[in-house]
């Protein structure tokens, strides 16, 4: 757009801080030999289509579904006439977009293949299992290599299983919302995303059940210039509670990865669904995601999202308020770092009276760190007592970094309340002597300042979840980091 | 241990504020610095705690023989300098129990933890004495603290954090009667043989419940006149008009 | 404006810069049509012009015609003043108008329009106050529009000089409630060092008129500049405001209220652009709708790198009289430097219950109930032009507006 300004390159944050307010990259930073036994090849054309759906053994439907997509793909131009310039550094012909074992995903870790495993084990997926989790995905580069959920669980009818095994052994609840929350044509990266997806998750919550421990996903890339594209779908049958947690990481190599990711939710009358995301992608990886949920009547849709990694970030998650008294919420947290963008927001669209959507969005923008806000919010005609309040606060820690804020307010008609407030802030230099003079070193200060500002938005994730945050939530508890 | 000023001077960018001060506070004595306002006093405190706004021109500041000129904040800190400030930052979204225990865990040597048990039975005991609810604890530190709060917040502070040499920048503003003889409760709960105090204040109230060995008079940046006790009641009646009349023969 | 010259189609024929101007405006002129016909119109997919009706922008068969009235009232003026129609000055004082005229990009979507306006402007007002002197009262300028498909381009160029005062107030106007006419107006605001400019723009074209109001204000060290813009009349207007802030101690308040009905629309878009450090913005923006009116507003705070110790703030508030009317909100903020204090909120909502009954309660019936807290809504903002007359000559539009409302 014509508002863009350039940046000089500009010296580093001093090493110290640096390391103080950093989040734990090196923990995923690591990768195994290849071995695949499919493999779709280098570059985008309607044989690596045709190719997927082969190896997938797609039903008809599915594969006209792909080709549509790619149609699509196609044919939309990237929307570089609002975001930024750096998604023509994608080169979608030098990009991988199906790479497998073939082996079916395993119900147990013993049989799954010791690299992955261990894999996983770095990343402390199997523990948490057994620590909390109700049931576990694990997708390695396009598939998953394990998956599993509790016994009593699956008696009581939870369908937790991948989204190849979902639409075809559970075709008659899959089919008719696949693809309708977010349609193919939505954006250049959900077409992408409808013509090559694999793996991902397909949820199924059966009328009336709470689930009470969330259920978790973990996406894992292991292979260089590779794109992964899973596909979740979860549907929350009526007066049903799910939370499910995603987690990804991905090994740092020199050239781009890709992930683009579409999500579906689905909250029948009176349902919840809680979708909690810490993306701590390396810095390689473009991460170009849409997410988007429909809350029927009374039903909750919340996202929970936090994004620490990769090198751009496109996320806008959204909410469809489409029955009366639904609700949508947004809580979100960004820390953008040297040579990163995150460019983050929410979507709310009310669709029946008495909805209401919240949405917080904190930013941290790190020496030459660049963190966005976009919002959308729509209350169309002829609804009544529709309320919206979105709150987005961003902290700037370094005199090089960057944010933007742009929201977009529709309202039509007066029987609505909306209100947006937005701030930008620094950790001012009067808050760093009045910690150092208690004998807190300027590293330390810093992090406490910073997991001050978004510690009420940390609450909301699940304590025992991710890695990543508990570090974030350490520099807090314990002060003295640095 | 007691704290050396010598022929001090600073600034603030190219403005002298402090123009060839000297002070010398031995171990175990409560000195009193008052003056009319813009004479350097809060300055002063800044200077002693190492903020970057400052600058030394020339002079010392010693504690124990120790050049604390040399040392960061944070260090100055560590060696035992606290500074009550007269305005206390926030720091939203940090409790108090947490930002106390970052302090206490600072000082001790790497790899070493707190004993969080200890440190809460210390931290409800020094409460206690102040008077101040138990749910302050998990309060951001400072956040919407009406002004007494933030006060009594430094004083415990410095009860927890042991330091060997204290400065009160104008604590006494902003506190009615009944949380200035609260803050003086801790302040005098922390006298010690071992431990030296500079109270700064502009009125002599603060003075009535905390008892000075020594009151000096500071003006345009230098010390002008030094007493007893008695001389804070003396500047209470007739105000700092002498310093403009120069009768500063006896100072 | 004594020179007459044959009707021209705004959108075809080359215009012709009398010859009594100078010649470097001509030659301006002849470049600004050539870059008028090289711009390509704005589409949906420019994000300056999300939410906006592009229909709007049609202006196939308007004339270029001399039917525009502007008359000039002027208090008493301190000497070494200058206050001119514009041509008047292109010709006794060109250097001065030269050195100022349209320097600025247009950045907020209209570049195309502004550089129509650029080949074609012919009247207008200049305004230079000179070091040091103060004009008290405001210069009145009064633009009425006449001539059904005649366009019109007046341009307002105000220079204060160092430690300078001057207000201007800026009248739109129709002759008739008939006539479609056509209003590209671009202003000019350029407050030197230690000076107080203030615009006060109030819009009350006849409702089958079209408006794009263009506003340049660039602000010096320790200078104050207040741009307020009423918007009542019209069926479509577009107004683009940047404030730059140029100089340390710089001040600009950004101001404006609109009140459309029926089907009006009022597309709005503005910029407060901080390119010096200490420097501080305040925008307030008001929007009164009824009837299926639609009001868009997006803003952005920029702040340059460098920029530091910024306070910029920009607020939005839509009052929403009737269930049909729509207000579209896009505060933005892209901030490029370190301890700067920036926020920006936007609301929208209606009079609630309580206050109606509270009004009534007091023995105010409910349509005057309305109309009452309604009008105090839009003071908030008429309020901070802080200039009496203005303020009272912006009041009386508002009433006039209010009083067409049933």
């Amino acid at each position: 757009m014509s508002y863009e300004t350039t940046v000089d390159p500009v010296d580093a944050i001093d090493a110290e801080t640096q390391v103080a307010i950093d989040v734990d990259r090196a923990k995923g930073d690591f990768h195994f030999p290849e071995k695949h036994k499919f493999d779709a090849g280098v570059g985008l054309s309607s044989d690596t289509v045709d190719y997927i759906s082969n190896v997938k053994d797609d039903p008809d439907w599915v594969r006209a579904f792909r080709h549509k997509g790619l149609e699509t793909f196609l044919n939309k131009p990237m929307p570089t006439n609002w975001a930024t310039k750096d998604l023509d550094n994608i080169h979608f012909d030098e990009i991988r977009y199906y790479l497998a074992d073939g082996q079916k995903p395993k119900r147990s870790w013993d049989e799954v293949p010791p690299e992955v495993l261990e894999t996983f084990e770095r990343l402390g997926v199997p523990e948490q299992e057994r620590a909390f989790l109700a049931g576990v995905e694990a997708q390695y580069d396009s598939e998953a290599a394990y998956s599993n959920v509790k016994e009593e669980l699956e008696k009581d009818g939870v369908i937790f299983v991948n989204s190849t095994e979902g639409l075809k052994e559970h075709e008659e609840i899959f089919r008719p919302w696949f693809g309708k929350v977010i349609p193919t044509g939505d954006n250049k990266f959900s077409a992408l995303n409808s013509a090559v997806f694999s793996g991902g998750s397909f949820i199924y919550i059966p009328k009336g059940l709470k689930v009470k421990h969330p259920l978790q996903a973990y996406f894992r890339i292991n292979s260089e210039n590779f794109g992964q594209f899973e596909r979740t779908l979860i549907i929350a049958d009526e007066g049903a509670e799910v939370m499910y947690m995603e987690g990804c990481t991905a090994p740092k190599f020199e050239s781009t990865t890709l992930h683009s990711a579409v999500v579906e939710l689905v909250a029948m009358k009176g349902a919840k669904i809680q979708y909690v995301t810490v993306q701590n992608w390396s810095s390689n990886v473009f991460n170009l995601v849409t997410k988007r949920g429909i809350a029927h009547e009374d039903a909750e849709v919340r996202w929970i999202d936090c994004n620490i990694g990769s090198r751009l970030t496109m996320k806008y998650p959204g909410v469809v308020m489409k029955g009366e008294r639904a609700r949508g919420e947004v809580i979100s947290i960004a820390l953008a770092n040297n040579g990163q963008h995150q460019d983050t927001g929410a979507k709310m669209i009310h669709a029946a009276n008495h909805t209401t959507s919240n949405v917080v969005s904190k930013s941290i923008s790190v020496g030459e760190g660049r963190a966005t806000y976009r919002g959308q919010v729509t209350i169309p005609k002829h609804l009544k007592g529709c309320k919206n309040n979105t709150e987005c606060d961003a902290l700037m820690i370094n005199a090089n970094s960057k944010t933007d804020t742009y929201p977009a307010i529709t309202v039509r008609g007066n029987q609505h309340v909306t209100q947006h407030e937005a701030s930008v802030s620094q950790v001012s230099e009067e808050m760093l002597f009045y910690m150092q003079q208690r004998g807190i070193s300027e590293a330390a200060a810093m992090s406490l300042a910073v997991n001050g500002f978004i510690n009420d938005l940390v609450s909301e994730f699940p304590m025992e979840y991710s890695v990543e945050l508990k570090r974030l939530i350490e520099l807090e508890m314990e002060g003295s980091v640095g | 241990m007691s704290l050396v000023i010598k022929d001090l001077h600073a600034n603030v960018e190219d403005t002298p504020i402090l123009k060839g001060l000297n002070l010398e506070i031995p171990k175990g004595e409560i000195h009193a610095i008052m003056g009319p306002n813009g004479s350097g006093k809060s300055t002063l405190s800044k200077v002693i705690a190492g903020h970057d706004d400052y600058t030394v021109q020339s002079g010392s500041v010693t504690m124990d023989g120790e050049d604390l000129l040399e040392l960061d904040v944070d260090e100055r800190s560590r060696e035992g300098v606290f500074l009550a400030f007269q305005y206390p930052a926030e720091v939203p979204g940090v409790s108090n129990a947490n930002f106390i225990r970052a302090a206490l865990q600072a000082r001790l040597p790497k790899g070493e933890e707190l004993d969080a048990v200890a440190y809460y039975k210390n931290l409800y005991s020094k409460m206690d004495v102040l008077d101040m609810d138990r749910k302050f604890t998990a309060r951001a530190v400072n956040e919407g603290f009406s002004g007494g709060e933030k006060k009594r917040n430094e004083i415990l502070q410095m009860m927890m954090l042991e330091p060997k040499f204290c400065i009160l920048d104008e604590t006494d503003s902003g506190l009615d009667i009944d949380a200035l003889k609260i803050v003086a409760k801790g302040v005098n709960a922390m006298r010690s043989p071992d431990r030296g105090f500079l109270i700064i204040t502009h009125y002599q109230r603060l003075l009535d419940y905390i008892q000075p060995d020594h009151v000096h008079v500071m003006s345009d940046g230098q010390i002008v006149k030094s007493g007893d006790k008695d001389l804070a009641l003396e500047l209470e009646e007739s105000g700092y008009d002498f310093l403009k009349e120069g009768e500063l023969a006896n100072a | 404006m004594s020179t007459t010259i044959a009707p021209m189609n705004i959108l075809e024929t080359q215009p012709q810069t009398p010859a009594a101007f100078p010649a470097w405006f001509s030659d301006l002129q002849q470049q600004a049509w050539q870059e008028f016909l090289t711009t390509p119109m704005p589409t949906r997919k420019d994000e300056v012009w999300r939410f906006g009706n592009l229909k709007q922008l049609n202006f196939e068969g308007y004339l270029d015609e001399e039917n525009t009235q502007t008359e000039i009232s002027t208090p008493d003026l301190p000497e070494g003043v200058i206050c001119l129609p514009l041509d008047q000055a292109l010709e006794s004082h060109g250097e001065l108008v030269k050195e100022h005229f349209m320097k600025r990009e247009t950045r907020l979507g209209s570049a195309k329009f502004a550089a129509l306006h650029k080949a074609r402007v012919k009247n207008g007002l200049f305004v230079f106050v000179p070091d040091g002197v103060r004009v008290e009262q405001p210069i009145e300028v009064r633009h009425v529009l006449a001539g059904d498909a005649s366009a019109s381009f007046p341009h307002t160029l105000i220079i204060t000089g160092k430690n300078a005062e001057v207000s201007v107030f800026d009248h739109f106007s129709s002759a008739n409630d008939d006539d479609a006419g056509l209003c590209v107006a671009v202003n000019d605001l350029i407050a030197g060092d230690g000076s107080k400019l203030t615009y006060c723009a109030v819009q009350e074209l006849n409702l089958t008129s079209r408006m794009i109001q263009v506003n340049a204000t660039t602000v010096g060290r320790d200078a104050h500049a207040v741009a307020f813009t009423l918007n009542t009349g019209c069926q479509w207007a577009r107004n683009e405001s940047i404030s730059r802030l140029d100089a340390e101690g710089a001040h600009s308040d950004m101001l404006s209220c609109s009140i459309p009905t029926g089907t009006q629309q009022y597309d709005q878009r503005t910029y407060q652009h901080h390119a010096a450090p200490h420097t501080n913005s305040d925008l307030l923006y008001k929007n009164t709708l009824f009837g299926t009116s639609k009001t868009i507003f997006s803003g952005l705070i920029l702040v340059d790198q460098g920029a530091h110790y910024t306070d910029a703030y920009q607020t939005c508030r839509n009052l929403m009289m009737e269930d049909t009317a729509e207000a579209n909100s896009m505060p933005g903020l892209e901030i490029n430097a370190d301890q700067v204090k920036c926020s920006h909120g936007s609301t929208s909502a209606s009079i609630s219950d309580e206050e109606i009954f509270y009004l009534r309660a007091r023995g105010i019936a409910p349509r005057q109930a309305r109309r009452l807290i309604a009008n105090g809504f839009s003071v908030e903002a008429v309020e901070r032009i802080r200039q009496e007359r203005l303020e009272e000559l912006v009041l009386a539009a508002i009433d006039r507006k209010f009083s067409t409302i049933s």
